[in-house]
């Protein structure tokens, strides 16, 4: 048997042909072109990768990055929100000293407009600042302004701390950024600048809302022709925004004494109308003050 | 990567094993142009030196048993019908081998390989079992049953 199948199966060649095919087929694949296949397999996959890495980025940056909406909160601590297409707070910018120290102490990045708000109101940072005398403003500009405001209405931010919500324009935002300053405070700037045109952001910037508002007050008090001689005399003795007032300005207590009497009743004006949202506030200034 | 030349003389040393090996198993020779590609293809890319001409071989043998397995094992060539590889070689081959090489051609794959192995490359079963992954003992039974079956297949006289 070992005979015969030696002999059967010695009659079995590879063909030159079949060598010759070997060597060609060797040639084609190894010799010339060893690593040109895997490079080429890689490349496309490798761009694919990329563009796709690019196209994820660029979507997660655009719906949860890019600021659409601002809002901002002013006691005298100024903070501003910048919130994404899907109303959460992609950056907290402390405008002043007192807002810079106080997002030392809470983390609003990521969280809820609603929820960042609130947990910025209730924090224990900001209960000294919730004085009596404090004005909570919370001014929202955005292209979506009613639904946030809305939600605000609803939260303790007015409801337990008689917050004020204001609507504001993006284009103020712009500007409110390049004075320093928050929006709310901008748009009080804004108001009473018309009033005294030597009035700077600067001085705005250093006081509280509740001095903005009482400075405010003060004003459209003097220029109102309705209110009596008596206290059109003290206006026209006392004409705002002049060096003597920015100087009564730097000391509250006594700014805030010789109005004392105003503030109490303007106080109970504000809490009868702070559910109510001032729209476009910051540039009609009649309208902004008819709600204290 | 093996040189072109190591590569052209393990063509001439081992063409002709993977041929049968080839001829063992499939059935057309497309199909056994396309192992012996691949085979040599492997052998060039394969960077681990071998320790004998020994070793060289057996290895060969193995990643040609392999390759004609996963050949047949496709789908694809399920369906194709087959030429007969005994009429591609009968004008080269005399009728009384050709007589041989039908009985072994017709033999269950696991006593082909055991045969030819044997009888041809004449290692020993212990070389098989070692080569095939399998037991000394069931290497030695394949060749028993499979001798068996050649000489039903041919007749006492001539395969004794």
């Amino acid at each position: 048997m070992h005979d015969k199948i030696q002999e059967a199966f010695g009659q079995i060649h590879a063909t030159d042909q079949m060598k010759h095919a070997v060597s060609d087929y060797l040639a084609q694949n190894t010799y010339n072109t060893e690593k040109k296949p895997a490079s080429f397999q890689l490349r496309p996959l490798l761009a694919v990768c990329a563009l796709l890495l690019i196209c994820f980025k660029f979507g997660s940056w655009y719906l949860w990055e890019t600021p659409i909406s601002y809002v901002s909160v002013d006691v005298n601590p100024s903070i501003e929100l910048a919130l994404n297409r899907m109303n959460h707070v992609t950056k907290a910018n402390g405008l002043n000293k007192e807002g810079q120290i106080l997002l030392n102490h809470v983390s609003l990045k990521g969280k809820n407009y609603l929820n960042a708000v609130e947990l910025l109101v209730r924090c224990d940072a900001m209960q000294p600042y919730l004085t009596d005398n404090a004005d909570l403003t919370i001014t929202v500009a955005s292209s979506n302004a009613d639904q946030l405001i809305s939600g605000l209405k609803e939260s303790v931010v007015t409801e337990q701390y008689q917050g004020m919500c204001r609507r504001a324009n993006m284009d103020a935002v712009e500007s409110a950024h390049k004075c320093g300053m928050s929006l709310g405070k901008y748009q009080l700037y804004q108001t009473l600048s018309e009033y005294d045109t030597n009035i700077t952001p600067e001085e705005c910037h250093h006081m509280s809302m509740y001095q903005l508002h009482e400075l405010l007050l003060d004003y459209e008090t003097a220029t109102d022709p309705s209110n009596n001689d008596e206290n059109s005399a003290d206006a026209a003795t006392n004409p705002p925004g002049n060096d003597e007032h920015s100087k009564d300005t730097d000391t509250e207590h006594s700014f805030n004494n010789d109005n004392s009497k105003d503030t109490d009743t303007n106080h109970s004006i504000t809490n009868e109308n702070s559910y109510e949202v001032e729209e476009d506030c910051g540039h009609h200034g009649d309208h902004c003050h008819k709600n204290h | 990567m093996r040189s072109e030349e190591e590569v052209n003389q393990a063509i001439e040393l081992y063409a002709d094993m993977i041929r049968r090996i080839c001829f063992l198993h499939l059935k057309n020779h497309a199909d056994t142009e396309d192992v012996l590609q691949e085979v040599f293809l492997k052998y060039v890319l394969h960077s681990v030196a071998f320790k004998s001409r020994e070793h060289e071989k057996a290895w060969l043998i193995r990643v040609t048993l392999n390759l004609c397995k996963d050949l047949k094992k496709s789908l694809f060539r399920h369906n194709t019908i087959p030429l007969d590889v005994l009429s591609e070689e009968a004008a080269s081959v005399m009728p009384e081998q050709l007589e041989v090489l039908e009985a072994v051609l017709s033999l269950p794959s696991k006593y082909k390989n055991v045969i030819y192995l044997h009888y041809f490359e004449g290692y020993t079963a212990r070389e098989i079992s070692m080569m095939l992954h399998k037991k000394e003992n069931t290497v030695y039974s394949l060749l028993s049953r499979g001798r068996k079956l050649l000489k039903q297949k041919l007749g006492g006289d001539s395969i004794a």
